[in-house]
């Protein structure tokens, strides 16, 4: 499909077809960024806040569903958000600064269940997408 | 610039669709999507992959086409346009 490029245009064509090329200032591309791209260059110095502050004070389960305080097995709030570094190296499989190794995978687990809308899910987002 | 190549971006960091009038072109190193329109196309093909001087892309395309307004500060402006892109490649 991508060599569609080279065929398109026929060459050397008996009768010539017509071209124009358009004023300096015109324009013949109109390039579609995804939104989440532009937030790619911030992914370092992003944050995602455990549990997102609407949620505040609910604890964290160990699959990342977020209980009501107290819960056996949950663990509190984290007491800062975490960096988009930190998180993307959690994501892989290392542990969240600060954090015991089960909490560390709670508060994951929860990062991996953000949803559209809910605070920090633009950073995640932004961890998710391939870089160029 | 008369001694620069132009070289059209690697076929496989290229995902195209047709669409009518515009060329969608999916640029895979920078997830970015470009409509693009004539001449974009036009000078894409023309520079292959191979690639080629300002000077010679614009005598294969003036012997190509029918150019209504062969203008070279016009051809370098698209050109420009392409490699900020990253559609097309200076090498």
């Amino acid at each position: 499909m991508s060599d569609d490029i080279q065929d398109d245009p026929p060459k050397g064509a008996t009768s010539r077809r017509a071209l124009m090329l358009g004023a300096v200032g015109a324009s013949a591309i109109v390039s579609i960024r995804p939104a989440l791209a532009q937030t790619a260059a911030s992914v370092v110095t992003c944050e995602i806040p455990v549990p997102d502050p609407g949620r505040a004070g609910t604890y964290i389960a160990a699959d990342g569903s977020l209980v009501p305080p107290g819960t056996a097995g949950a663990f509190a709030p984290a007491g800062k958000a975490f960096k988009g570094e930190d998180v993307k190296v959690a994501l892989g499989g290392g542990q969240l600064p600060g954090t015991s190794y089960e909490q560390s995978r709670a508060y994951t687990n929860y990062i991996r269940r953000l949803q559209s809308g809910t605070s920090g899910f633009t950073c995640f987002a932004s961890l998710q997408m391939p870089r160029g | 610039m008369s001694d620069r190549l132009y070289r059209m971006a690697r076929p496989e960091d290229l995902r195209v669709a047709h669409l009518d009038s515009f060329m969608a072109v999916y640029h895979r190193s920078s997830g970015i999507t470009h409509l693009i329109t004539a001449p974009a196309p036009e000078i894409l093909a023309t520079l292959g992959e191979a690639g080629m001087t300002f000077r010679a892309l614009r005598d294969t395309l003036g012997s190509e086409y029918e150019l209504g307004d062969l203008d070279d500060a016009a051809l370098a402006a698209r050109l420009d346009e392409l490699v900020a892109a990253g559609l097309v490649s200076i090498i």
